[in-house]
């Protein structure tokens, strides 16, 4: 190997240094808030230990359904819309007639904006006006009309579907690349075999669009953590006391009450969440992927 | 080695240019942020030819901002060529939104905020984030009570926006109570038999809007009233820290009664989803019957619906706990200047225009809701139904969110506190005992002794 071809460390000082002081720095320091008292009622700091954690993971509060709303939304939109892409992405490379106005269909609502996207839809999802329950009971199906958004039953599973809605035609997008990287000789060979349809995507398909996959998994998750736009749009965390409470909606509010110290704390517990799903999880799913 | 240097000249431009967005700010002109610090006549000049083209901010919650506001902005900016662009924002989201701004020093030039002489303190933390308007020409005409509202250790920071002799209660349709032969309720008993009558005639009893997030808050606070007439010394007994919130009889039976008037549907199937800029039009359309209003709501429901003259709309207090005190508050909208706005010159000229009785004028006549705007020199235009409901009680109680420490900063929560009990995620204790927690944690941030 000629090293003199390969970079020198130093080359990345500066981008490190930008780094540091621009994301690791900023971090760090709210990590360090989050053990104080820190809120907007007093100019004076004091050190508390871990009492903002306490109140994070004690039963009293909210903030274990809202962890737990997070890692259930985080969960739920991943393994959903990796499904649906990944249907709809053999679906649309197949030779199928207006294959560009099909993917541009599937892909057009991860365009919009969320926001809009969250108004429309609470529009549309309102029990008594709304699109959806006004087409339920005018085919007959008035049974069908729900309070999507402002029963409980419902409200969680709602946010999600949106969400799902929204976000499957980019992870179509992305895995329909995967898809066709892989070379046509490989099924060609196949072919020759005699494997059926399923024999190829189970034995050719997946094996080659798992980095594809591990990458869309990557984003869907990070994703589902920091969720916020959705949300609040939506729902705002309602109704009732949390129903679809997620982290990033908390850390909002209590900015928004001065409480920052509580804020801090919360988002330091996502940053952990953040840092230990996101090392695991990559290195669980590169580890038996198959080179081409 | 060529590489090596002129990687090393790409880091330092790199880092140079980076570097050099941040020092932006120090090297631009100082300007001033109050217009009692621009004194020298120079400044003054430079600001006046400048005006042309200034926009004010100002973030307000929706239903703040009345388009006769709008409009008297517009003759504002003819007069001074200044341009007033209201940022309005859907109410369940306002508090949290301007807290926030507040809080990253990132506010419009004006602010809308509720008044409350311990909440701007202790919540908006006026002596830092907002502009003293003490010396304004208009500042000695808001009216004592309300101004009090508006002041820290004498110093007046807000204008009011709303007319606040105006209280919530409920407001009825007179034709639906006139053709069902319909009594004004004295107790809570009374109220059921006429909601019964109501819903049996076909008419859901009350609009009530969750969805908004403050609106379905005020059945607590409001017949709170009722607290002090039962157990007088109470609100000092609150404000010492000396009883709590849990366990009050009369807040009790407020919050068990609301669970009774959802459980027994007379407030319909759409509560949850309702939102209160539908009220007028639902209650004109004579789906329903009652809703919680202020007394400007007449002239709402008129203006929907013609038939229903401004009159036929009557107001009597909300009689859970059976409550019969009138519950006024002179706390309510206000306008702020934020400490750091470089327009709060600008911003005093708008807010002295407002001021101007000929605009006060306007105002009043072109809001339904509004009747006597917190000005000494502004009109009153009481009619006679609002002037017998007020000549009705003769017991006057302050709100709890007003009269109360630490309440009102929490509506939000309160609200969502009462929806989660509604829909049955919480208990009526629960929702008392998770209100003395919060305001013992801001107590607690604000150094209040009372709480040590």
């Amino acid at each position: 190997m000629n090293r003199k071809k390969i970079y020198p460390t130093w080359f990345a000082a500066g981008a490190l240094l930008l780094y540091s002081v621009l994301f690791v720095l900023p971090g760090v320091i709210g990590i360090g808030y989050s053990f104080t008292d820190w809120s907007s009622y007093s100019d004076q700091l004091k050190f508390v230990g871990l009492e903002n954690f306490k109140t994070v993971f004690s039963a009293d509060g909210n903030y274990l359904k809202i962890m737990k709303n997070t890692l259930v939304f985080t969960l739920g939109t991943t393994v959903i819309k990796n499904i649906l892409g990944l249907a709809l992405a053999v679906l649309l490379t197949k030779s199928i007639r207006f294959l560009n106005f099909h993917r541009g269909v599937m892909f057009m609502p991860s365009v919009l904006s969320t926001l809009i996207l969250g108004m429309i839809f609470t529009s549309i999802l309102n029990p008594s006006t709304g699109l959806l329950n006004t087409f339920f009971k005018g085919i007959g199906l008035g049974g069908f009309a729900k309070p999507w958004l402002t029963s409980p039953a419902y409200a969680f599973k709602s946010v999600m579907a949106v969400d799902i809605w929204r976000g499957t035609g980019y992870i179509m997008t992305i895995l329909i690349a995967g898809i066709l990287s892989i070379s046509s000789d490989y099924y060609e060979a196949c072919s020759i075999d005699g494997a059926s349809g399923w024999q190829k995507f189970r034995f050719i398909t997946m094996p080659l669009l798992l980095p594809t996959l591990a990458t869309t998994t990557v984003l869907n998750v990070i994703y589902g953590l920091k969720v916020f736009d959705m949300i609040y749009a939506l729902t705002n965390g309602g109704p009732g006391k949390a129903t679809t409470e997620v982290l990033y909606t908390a850390v909002f509010k209590k900015f928004g009450t001065g409480q920052y110290a509580i804020g801090t704390a919360l988002s330091s517990v996502m940053f952990l969440f953040m840092v230990f799903i996101g090392f695991f999880m990559i290195r669980m799913m590169t580890k038996d992927e198959v080179q081409e | 080695m060529k590489l090596k240097k002129l990687a090393v000249m790409s880091l330092a431009l790199a880092a140079a240019l980076s570097f050099s967005g941040c020092s932006k700010e120090e090297n631009a002109p100082q300007k001033s942020t109050a217009a009692g610090e621009s004194t020298s006549g120079e400044a003054k000049t430079s600001a006046a030819s400048e005006k042309g083209g200034v926009t004010l901010s100002f973030m307000a919650s929706q239903d703040w901002i009345q388009d006769a506001e709008i409009e008297l902005s517009k003759k504002f900016t003819q007069e001074t060529g200044i341009k007033v662009d209201y940022q309005i924002i859907p109410s369940d989201q306002y508090v949290n939104l301007l807290m926030t701004k507040l809080n990253t020093g990132e506010c419009t030039d004006i602010f809308g905020a509720q008044s409350g002489k311990f909440d701007i303190k202790a919540q908006i933390n006026v002596e830092k984030n907002a502009v003293d308007l003490t010396k304004t020409s208009w500042g000695s005409q808001v009216e004592p009570l309300v101004a009090d509202q508006l002041s820290v250790d004498g110093k007046l920071y807000g204008q009011p926006i709303q007319d606040v002799s105006s209280v919530w209660a409920i407001g009825y349709n007179k034709q639906i109570f006139k053709k069902l032969n319909l009594e004004i309720p004295k107790d809570y008993e009374s109220f059921q038999k006429v909601c019964d009558t109501i819903k049996a005639a076909g008419i859901t009893p009350i609009y009530e809007c969750v969805s908004d997030g403050w609106h379905h808050t005020l059945w607590l606070p409001e017949a709170g009233v009722e607290a002090e007439t039962a157990e007088p010394g109470i609100v000092d007994k609150w404000n010492s820290n000396q009883a709590p919130f849990k366990g009050n009889a009369t807040l009790m039976t407020i919050l068990d009664q609301i669970n009774d008037m959802v459980a027994k549907g007379y407030w319909g199937e759409d509560y949850m989803s309702n939102t209160y800029a539908d009220s007028a039009k639902n209650i004109a359309s004579g789906k329903y019957a009652m809703t919680v209003a202020n007394q400007g709501f007449g002239v709402e429901v008129n203006k929907v619906n013609s038939e229903i003259a401004v009159d036929d709309i009557g107001y009597f207090v909300i009689p859970l706990a059976d409550n019969q005190t009138l519950n006024v508050n002179p706390a309510g909208p206000a306008r702020f200047i934020f400490s750091g706005s470089k327009h709060a010159a600008e911003a005093q000229q708008y807010l002295e225009f407002l001021a101007k009785e000929e605009n006060l004028k306007y105002l009043t006549e072109n809001v339904g809701k509004f009747n006597k705007l917190p000005f000494n020199n502004a009109p009153s235009m009481y009619t006679d139904t609002i002037q017998d409901f007020y000549n009705r009680y003769d017991k006057k109680g302050t709100v709890i969110q007003t009269a109360v420490k630490y309440v009102n900063p929490q509506w939000s929560e309160m609200g969502a506190n009462l929806s989660a009990m509604i829909v049955g995620e919480m208990t009526p204790e629960e929702v008392l005992a998770s209100i003395d927690e919060v305001r013992a944690q801001q107590a607690k941030a604000a150094g209040d002794p009372d709480w040590k």
